[in-house]
């Protein structure tokens, strides 16, 4: 028997290497179960992420995306991880005006040692993602 | 593009739960050319396994489908630069950490690592050839600042052959300490402590090594890391260092009086004069503002009548400008004590008999105003003596933070006070006390012995007024007593050439007015600047030992950094400007906290300086006009990856 087939979506989660990477690396190591929909791109601080990655994932099939940096205040490379979060405020009005859910781009930090905090961040995102369905609903192609 | 895609078993932790044959198939369909198993990827026989196997197959871009690149992405790009390829065209894609030990069921598992592997696919055919530029450096190092931590750094560097420029203020070496007769904890004597380091820095085996310049400071610096340009003026002290005998002839003619600095103004030192009598290099000078020549127009020149040796006394010295060119700079410029007078409930400069931290010290100093004794402004030893601790520290009003070492000077105080005064009574006003370390709580344990301690909570709580007899009256909501003298334990505050410094070489100071260190924790000595280091009180609050400490941690830093013979080489990955796309709106310059981006009027566009650039992107996402490029992490790079993982 089996129930309803449940939507599955696909989220892509932009780690830095410092804090966020090494973290999700802490999760590998202690063998913690990620959700099998998140694929992540190392970048070498969140600094780099530019909201055209975002764009560019949506438009590729992604239904949501992860966008993880170390804590505020830890940023290896000083404060860069506050140009990001900057930026992802700027992103989600943005969104907005699309008709985008906010949830789709979310924007945490996980600490080099936080292996149960990616976890829990991961499992959570693509729970809320699984319930507002596929990004693109009606089906056609984007972009 | 013929992409060869290497797997490794990871000594088959990784085969067991991922489906090799199908991440073969998946690879192969994704554009790989082959699809390659190794064992164990990392160890000596993989790694030349995969060398070989990589000269005979010639790829033109290289997947190594492993582990993290945390751990060994350099192990791979030595792997290919082994095989004659350049490092930068392999992609280690992270199936381990990111796939097969974090997902449920093999299925689901080996569906997550294809999708990680044809990201990397897709990003490596992106990647293109990057050389590691290489360039010619300095090893010659400027310490900035003479005290303990400038000293310590410029023996250090000295005793390994390097060449240093010492250049200090003052116009001789050694900094705060000279003026401490007794160090904390163990009552040792300040400049007897600092004598083999200045006397090592002038004469000693190693002094060839360093130059020193006295009354001297930076004025400018240009270039960046392994080539700094410093301008220095180097002002004048009216005394040729080279001729001068130190015999003091000039000092006794000198017609001309001033407060003696060195006593925070208390007694009076002649216009040419030493800083004090064992001070070195053993050579007055003259204080331009005290001389009646100088100051009043009055033609004296009793001091260069006065000396036995022609050219030693040198009245038309000007200020000099020098330029020195180094590798790395050592900053130790030091600090000062908290302005007593801004501490207006404590009667500091209104009440007779209060004194600061500082001024008792030099009291205490045998060569200071009052040869040792402490006097009361009418001429009477203090039988009763307050020590306020915390005062200006800890208080959001005046300095936040705890300076650390003035619980300990206190102490210290308080027990010269109870050997040199007889039957002298202390209390100690407190809010917290302070005496980390081995050996510190042992000078405490004896001050109790014969001190009283009264706890107060918080600042603004307790407050300092005049009593009916004149004296300084200590008040607290409990009760009030009255003291001879009370002395204000003050905190270390940056000195003002931290803010000047922090302008002239554009390296940051923090919201306390000390330099900013790279990491509080892990390297408190090293700055945002790559090739400028920071050691002493300029960093933060300190004891001398610690100050000590700094200096040879920065002398480190700068030893390991620039080696003689080795030239410097920066890393591949730094942003670069295309000048054509560059619109000039500076955006990228105001994000970069390295000082990395500038603006070139020239080209009317930006440049990043790649040897200060520290490759973290966010001038290249921060640029509307995409006109910079991130090195390794490309626009087009990244696109491919995003539509490789989700394909």
């Amino acid at each position: 028997m089996s129930g309803p087939q449940l939507f599955e979506p696909k989220v892509v989660g932009f780690l830095c290497n410092w804090c966020a990477y090494a973290g999700a690396d802490k999760a590998g190591a202690s063998q913690l179960p990620v959700p099998h929909n998140l694929v992540t791109v190392r970048l070498m601080c969140t600094g780099r992420m530019d909201p055209q990655f975002v764009v560019k994932a949506f438009a590729e099939g992604a239904d949501g995306v992860l966008i993880l940096g170390c804590h505020p205040g830890d940023c290896h490379y000083k404060e860069q991880n506050y140009r990001a979060i900057q930026r992802h405020r700027l992103f989600l009005r943005m969104l907005d005006q699309l008709g985008i859910e906010r949830e789709r781009c979310r924007m945490d930090f996980v600490g080099a040692a936080e292996g149960e905090k990616f976890v829990r961040v991961a499992t959570e995102t693509v729970d809320i993602i699984r319930r507002l369905g596929p990004l693109n609903k009606l089906g056609g192609p984007i972009g | 593009m013929r992409t060869g895609v290497y797997f490794c078993h990871c000594g088959g932790i990784i085969t067991e739960l991922l489906d090799s044959g199908a991440l073969g198939r998946g690879a192969i369909t994704a554009g790989a050319a082959y699809f390659k198993e190794v064992e164990l990827a990392c160890s000596e026989e993989g790694r030349g396994w995969i060398a070989a196997d990589l000269r005979l197959e010639l790829p033109d871009r290289v997947v190594i489908a492993a582990c993290s690149p945390r751990e060994h992405e350099e192990t791979f790009r030595k792997v290919m630069a082994e095989a004659g390829l350049n490092p930068f065209l392999a992609q280690l894609v992270n199936i381990r950490e990111h796939a097969a030990w974090v997902t449920e069921g093999a299925g689901a598992a080996t569906e997550k690592a294809l999708h990680q592997i044809k990201g990397a696919i897709a990003r490596v055919a992106e990647q293109e050839p990057l050389e590691r530029q290489v360039i010619e450096v300095s090893t010659d190092t400027l310490v900035v600042g003479g005290g303990p931590a400038g000293l310590k750094a410029a023996l250090t560097l000295a005793e390994a052959g390097r060449k240093v420029v010492l250049i200090e203020k003052a116009p001789i070496l050694g900094g705060m300490p000279l003026r401490y007769e007794e160090v904390f904890p163990s009552m040792e004597c300040g400049p007897c402590l600092l004598e083999p380091f200045i006397a090592g820095a002038l004469h000693g085996p190693f002094s060839e090594n360093i130059e020193v310049m006295l009354t001297s400071e930076v004025v400018g610096v240009k270039g960046s890391f392994g080539n700094f340009e410093v301008k220095i003026r180097k002002n004048p002290r009216f005394v040729d260092l080279s001729l001068c005998v130190g015999c003091a002839a000039c000092i006794e003619a000198c017609p001309a009086r001033a407060p003696n600095p060195l006593n925070n103004g208390m007694g009076e030192r002649r216009a040419m004069d030493f800083v004090f009598f064992g001070g070195l290099p053993n050579a007055p000078y003259l204080d331009q503002v005290a001389c009646t020549r100088f100051a009043g127009g009055d033609g004296c020149r009793a001091c260069l009548d006065a000396c036995p040796v022609e050219g030693a006394v040198v009245l038309e010295d000007q200020p000099k400008a020098l330029e020195v060119a180094v590798g790395a700079i050592i900053l130790a410029v030091g600090a000062e004590t908290y302005d007593a007078s801004l501490l207006h409930a404590l009667g500091y400069g209104t009440i007779p008999g209060v004194v600061t931290a500082l001024e008792m010290e030099r009291m205490f100093a045998s060569n200071g105003p009052t040869q040792g004794m402490p006097e009361l402004p009418d001429g009477s030893t203090p039988g009763r003596i307050a020590f306020i601790h915390c005062a200006g520290s800890l208080d959001e009003a005046h300095k936040p933070y705890c300076s650390g070492i003035c619980c300990m000077d206190a102490f210290k105080l308080s027990h010269l006070a109870s050997h040199k005064i007889e039957n002298v009574q202390s209390a100690h006003y407190h809010r917290t006390l302070v005496m980390p370390g081995k050996t510190e709580a042992a000078l405490y344990r004896k001050v109790a012995e014969r001190a009283r301690f009264i706890h107060f909570d918080g600042p603004g709580v307790l407050s300092v007024s005049k009593s009916p007899a004149g004296k300084p009256h200590v008040v607290l909501p409990g009760g009030a007593a009255e003291y001879d003298m009370v002395v204000l334990m003050t905190p270390l505050t940056p000195s003002p050439s931290v803010a000047e410094l922090a302008a002239i070489a554009d390296v940051p100071a923090d919201q306390l007015g000390f330099f900013e260190e790279l990491h509080g924790r892990v390297d408190a000595t090293s700055t945002r600047k790559r090739g400028i280091f920071i050691a002493g009180t300029c960093q933060g609050p300190m004891d001398l030992a610690q100050a000590m400490n700094q200096g040879l941690a920065a002398a480190g830093s700068a030893l390991a950094s620039l080696v003689p013979g080795r030239k410097v080489e920066l890393p591949a990955e730094y942003a670069v400007v295309d000048a054509q796309r560059c619109s000039g709106c500076r955006a990228c310059v105001g994000v970069c906290p390295y000082g990395a981006v500038s603006f070139d009027a020239s080209s009317d566009a930006a440049v990043v300086n790649p040897a200060l650039c520290v490759a973290c992107g966010t001038c290249v996402a921060a640029c509307p006009a995409s006109a910079i490029r991130g090195r390794n992490f490309t626009d087009e790079q990244l696109f491919a990856e995003i539509r490789g993982v989700l394909s």
